[in-house]
């Protein structure tokens, strides 16, 4: 990770200086991987975000970061509502919080599909830290 | 002369009793006649006391042989009690009394047997007394009166006649005798001249018979020697004492191609003998015939011969000195070894090819006869077992090169070839006299000559391959892990999915920690958690993997068709050096024209393998008896195929056939491959059935059926009955 390209750097820390200014964007992190849900937080708080993660789909349903969350990190599988299904629900409550699906499937098939059903990015782990930042980034471009 | 009437009267009276007896003496020579002395004396004796009343009388007859007198004595009836002498006393006392010469004894005698004297009258007997004499004796004292003189005088007479008569006639007899037996003698003699002359003849006969047979022999001998001669595939040359040609067989004629008009009488050098070798015959048949040495004569020689058109060949040549009286004359056989020689040269060149071959292959060939135990080896074989090629090949010495560990087994394959008559394939080590070991693989067949037995064989050093082997052996059970794996496409995914979620945790923390170190000032602190997350990742994926190892053996199999005889061959070739270093004794029974079964192929070889692994740690305590492993395929009921693994090991108790399996099926981290649950798993995925049965004998069998391929098993129906995709399982 240390050869991070220099323009990633200064892209990263250009950005980071933007949203200082003003409050930090919320990203919200559902997976059922404990280890997720430990290091992706401290990743985005690194790269200049404010993060929240849940366990499962149901949890971040009942939680008050529905509004609040200005991007949602998302993995496929888990048990009981996968990850698809939790955007299909949010689509039907008429959230259009942005998604970025993460996967340890090495199936790529599944890609296509997802961002056709409007996610902006679908990460295969292991992913880098740049790729994330570069799929944050597209999902806070205005559409 | 006067004479008194009564005196006259009485003598009178006696001179008719004198006549009487002369009479009755002189008729005694009838009644003696054809008589034995004896009988004469007694007659004799007998008639002389009747006659002349006398006391007694005795004859003594000395033996014309000079042997013991026969002495007859007659004494009157004794008057008084007085004891009777013996007769041999009474000749004692007379012999004594009396000299040997009868003409000198006195007229009387003191009487031997009571008082007073007695008077005597000795007779000798034959002209001269030469017979013998006869003492007459009487006590009364007119004794002798001139009668009885003359009566004892012509008893005497009568006596010797007899007694001559006698000896005549008993010497007469003896003569017929003995003409009697020298006639019998000699007749025999005869009858036996008689049966050897007719001996003779028969065996003159015989002789003259043979004569006569050997003479037609040689005539039949003649006529065949010359069917022979004409008809034999060599050459017959004959020569007489100068060189030159008297005989030119067909086959000459057709190997040197000259009719034999054309060379009869020439000489044999010039005919067929090579220029440059003409000298050379030519001296040596002049020494021979100087001196009778025979450098080439009675031996098999080879040599260069020349034909009619010039052209030379190579031929055996062997002359022999025909044995008849006269001027030498030899017969030489000459053969054409063109063919042979060329044959020779093939054989030693693909001999050569052969050692060669087995030199750079480190392959030696043996033979072995069953019934004698006559082992041949190839050198390269010597070579192997680093055995003196002079040595007498034994088992015994094969024994003192094998293995120690190995040797059992060794013996244990040479009773069963000795007895089944199977083929041989096996492997062990050897044990060089420096320690070194090799590692030998044997193939054999055998072979039957006329009921004869024989094994042959190759024997390989397969040292070097053999450490290849089992360096590729382990790559390729690592690989064959990978590709149990692989074969899985899905447990691929499964595999990668499960390790991704770790590694991702892994990346992550890593990005993040190098970014809190970057800061200024560095987020130590934070930097020393996610370093702490990344090493409790890392070891989770780790965990993963294991934990994947158990979840291999609970995917769906990848069908196909599977040959059952080909996997088991498969397994086996992969197994077979493992299962010989455990010295397991591998037999095979794999049905002819076994269906196929609809399968994963991997996984069944899994279980196979599982099964001969087994079958082998049972037996790994045995060594009591062979370790032996029968593994079997055969077509089952309803359409399933059945593959059984057999051994003789420790076994287990009936009852404990399900926690067998039950207590394998608990401890799930066994690993890949391992143990019986697995193998139980994959086959009743498989709709098939593994089970296990004490044998009669030591050991246990077990035996898995799996249905035989359907016509109707397609590829859709096998993916209708696989569980559901990974994304959702996972």
């Amino acid at each position: 990770m240390d050869a991070l390209p220099r323009e990633a750097h200064s892209y990263v820390m250009e950005l980071s200086q933007e949203r200082r200014a003003v409050e930090r964007p919320l990203v919200s992190v559902v997976d059922d991987d404990e280890s997720v849900r430990e290091s992706l937080p401290d990743l985005l708080g690194e790269l200049g975000f404010a993060a929240r993660a849940f366990s499962s789909a149901e949890e971040f349903l009942a939680s008050d970061c529905l509004d609040q969350a200005r991007c949602l990190i998302l993995d496929i599988a888990m048990p009981g509502m996968s990850g698809p299904d939790l955007q299909r629900e949010l689509k039907l409550r008429g959230q259009e919080i942005p998604i970025i699906f993460i996967t340890a499937s090495t199936d790529k098939s599944a890609r296509p599909r997802l961002l056709e059903q409007g996610a902006v990015e679908c990460l295969f782990k292991p992913f880098s830290d740049t790729a994330l930042l570069k799929a944050i980034n597209m999902a806070f471009q205005p559409k | 002369m006067e004479v008194q009437p009564e005196l006259a009267s009485a003598e009178v009276k006696h001179l008719q009793r004198c006549i009487n007896d002369l009479v009755s003496l002189l008729a005694l020579p009838a009644i003696w006649s054809g008589g034995d002395p004896s009988q004469v004396l007694h007659t004799l004796l007998d008639a002389l006391m009747r006659m002349l009343r006398l006391d007694l009388v005795c004859v003594r007859l000395t033996d014309p042989d000079g042997e013991a007198p026969v002495e007859i004595v007659r004494l009157a009836e004794p008057q008084t009690q007085r004891p009777m002498p013996a007769a041999h006393e009474i000749c004692e006392a007379l012999s004594q009394s009396l000299k040997n010469d009868s003409r000198k004894w006195p007229p009387a005698l003191r009487n031997l047997m009571g008082e007073g004297d007695v008077s005597i009258v000795p007779l000798p007997l034959g002209l001269q007394g030469e017979l013998g004499v006869i003492v007459a004796a009487a006590e009364r004292t007119d004794f002798p009166r001139q009668t009885e003189v003359l009566l004892l005088s012509v008893a005497a007479n009568q006596a010797s006649i007899g007694l001559q008569g006698a000896r005549l006639l008993s010497q007469q007899r003896q003569v017929a005798n003995e003409l009697d037996q020298r006639v019998t003698q000699r007749t025999a003699e005869l009858a036996t001249a008689s049966k050897e002359l007719k001996k003779e003849l028969a065996e003159r006969r015989l002789v003259e018979e043979r004569l006569g047979q050997e003479e037609r022999e040689l005539k039949y001998s003649e006529v065949r020697k010359a069917a022979i001669v004409d008809s034999a595939l060599d050459c017959i040359v004959t020569i007489d004492h100068e060189g030159c040609i008297t005989e030119f067989n067909p086959a000459a004629e057709r190997t040197f191609g000259y009719h034999r008009d054309e060379v009869l009488g020439r000489p044999l050098a010039n005919v067929i003998i090579p220029l440059s070798l003409r000298e050379k015959h030519r001296q040596g048949f002049a020494r021979y015939l100087a001196a009778g040495e025979a450098r080439v004569l009675g031996k098999r020689i080879e040599m260069t011969a020349v034909r009619a058109d010039g052209s030379e060949f190579p031929v055996e040549l062997a002359i022999t000195r025909i044995p008849l009286e006269g001027p030498p004359s030899f017969t030489g056989y000459l053969r054409d070894i063109t063919e042979r020689k060329r044959a020779e040269q093939e054989l030693r060149r693909s001999e050569a090819f052969l050692a060669e071959a087995q030199h750079l292959s480190r392959i030696g060939s043996f033979s072995w006869r069953v019934a004698t135990d006559e082992i041949t080896w190839s050198e390269q074989l010597y070579r192997i077992f680093q055995i003196d090629r002079d040595a007498q090949v034994t088992f015994e010495l094969i024994g003192t090169r094998i293995h120690p560990e190995d040797l059992s087994v060794f013996l244990e394959h040479i009773e069963r070839s000795r007895r089944d008559r199977s083929d041989v394939q096996l492997e062990f080590r050897l044990q060089m006299p420096d320690d070194t070991v090799k590692y030998v693989h044997v193939a054999a067949h055998i072979r039957s000559d006329h009921g004869r037995l024989e094994y042959f064989g190759a024997v390989q050093d397969v040292t070097e391959r053999r450490a290849s082997e089992e360096a590729l052996s382990k790559a390729r059970s690592e690989l064959s892990q990978v590709a149990r794996v692989t074969s899985l496409g899905v447990l691929t995914a499964s595999i990668a999915h499960e390790v991704n979620q770790p590694l991702s945790g892994i990346v992550t923390n890593a990005s993040t920690c190098l970014r809190m170190l970057a800061a200024d000032p560095p987020n130590v602190e934070g930097a020393r958690e996610t370093v702490r997350r990344t090493i409790r990742d890392g070891n989770r994926a780790a965990d993963v993997i294991s934990r994947l190892r158990a979840l291999y053996g609970k995917k769906e199999p990848t069908i196909e068709s599977v040959d059952l005889n080909e996997a088991t061959r498969e397994v086996l070739a992969l197994s077979l050096s493992e299962l010989q270093r455990n010295r397991v004794i591998v037999q095979q029974e794999l049905v002819d024209d076994l269906p196929l079964v609809a399968g994963d192929r991997v996984q069944l070889q899994q279980v196979i393998l599982n099964l001969l692994r087994n079958a082998s740690d049972a037996m790994s305590t045995i060594d009591d008896r062979p370790r032996d492993l029968l593994i079997r395929t055969e077509p089952d009921d309803d359409d399933r195929v059945r593959l059984s693994v057999s051994d003789v090991g420790i076994g287990f108790e009936p009852q404990a056939t399900d926690k067998l399996f039950e207590a394998f099926y608990t401890t799930k981290d066994e690993g890949m491959g391992i143990g019986l649950s697995v193998s139980r798993s994959i086959i009743e995925r498989h709709h098939g059935r593994l089970w296990a049965m004490p044998n009669s004998g030591p050991g246990v069998t077990f035996s898995f059926s799996v249905p035989c391929k359907a016509e109707s098993l397609t590829s859709d129906s096998a993916h209708a009955s696989r569980t559901p995709s990974v994304s959702d399982a996972a």
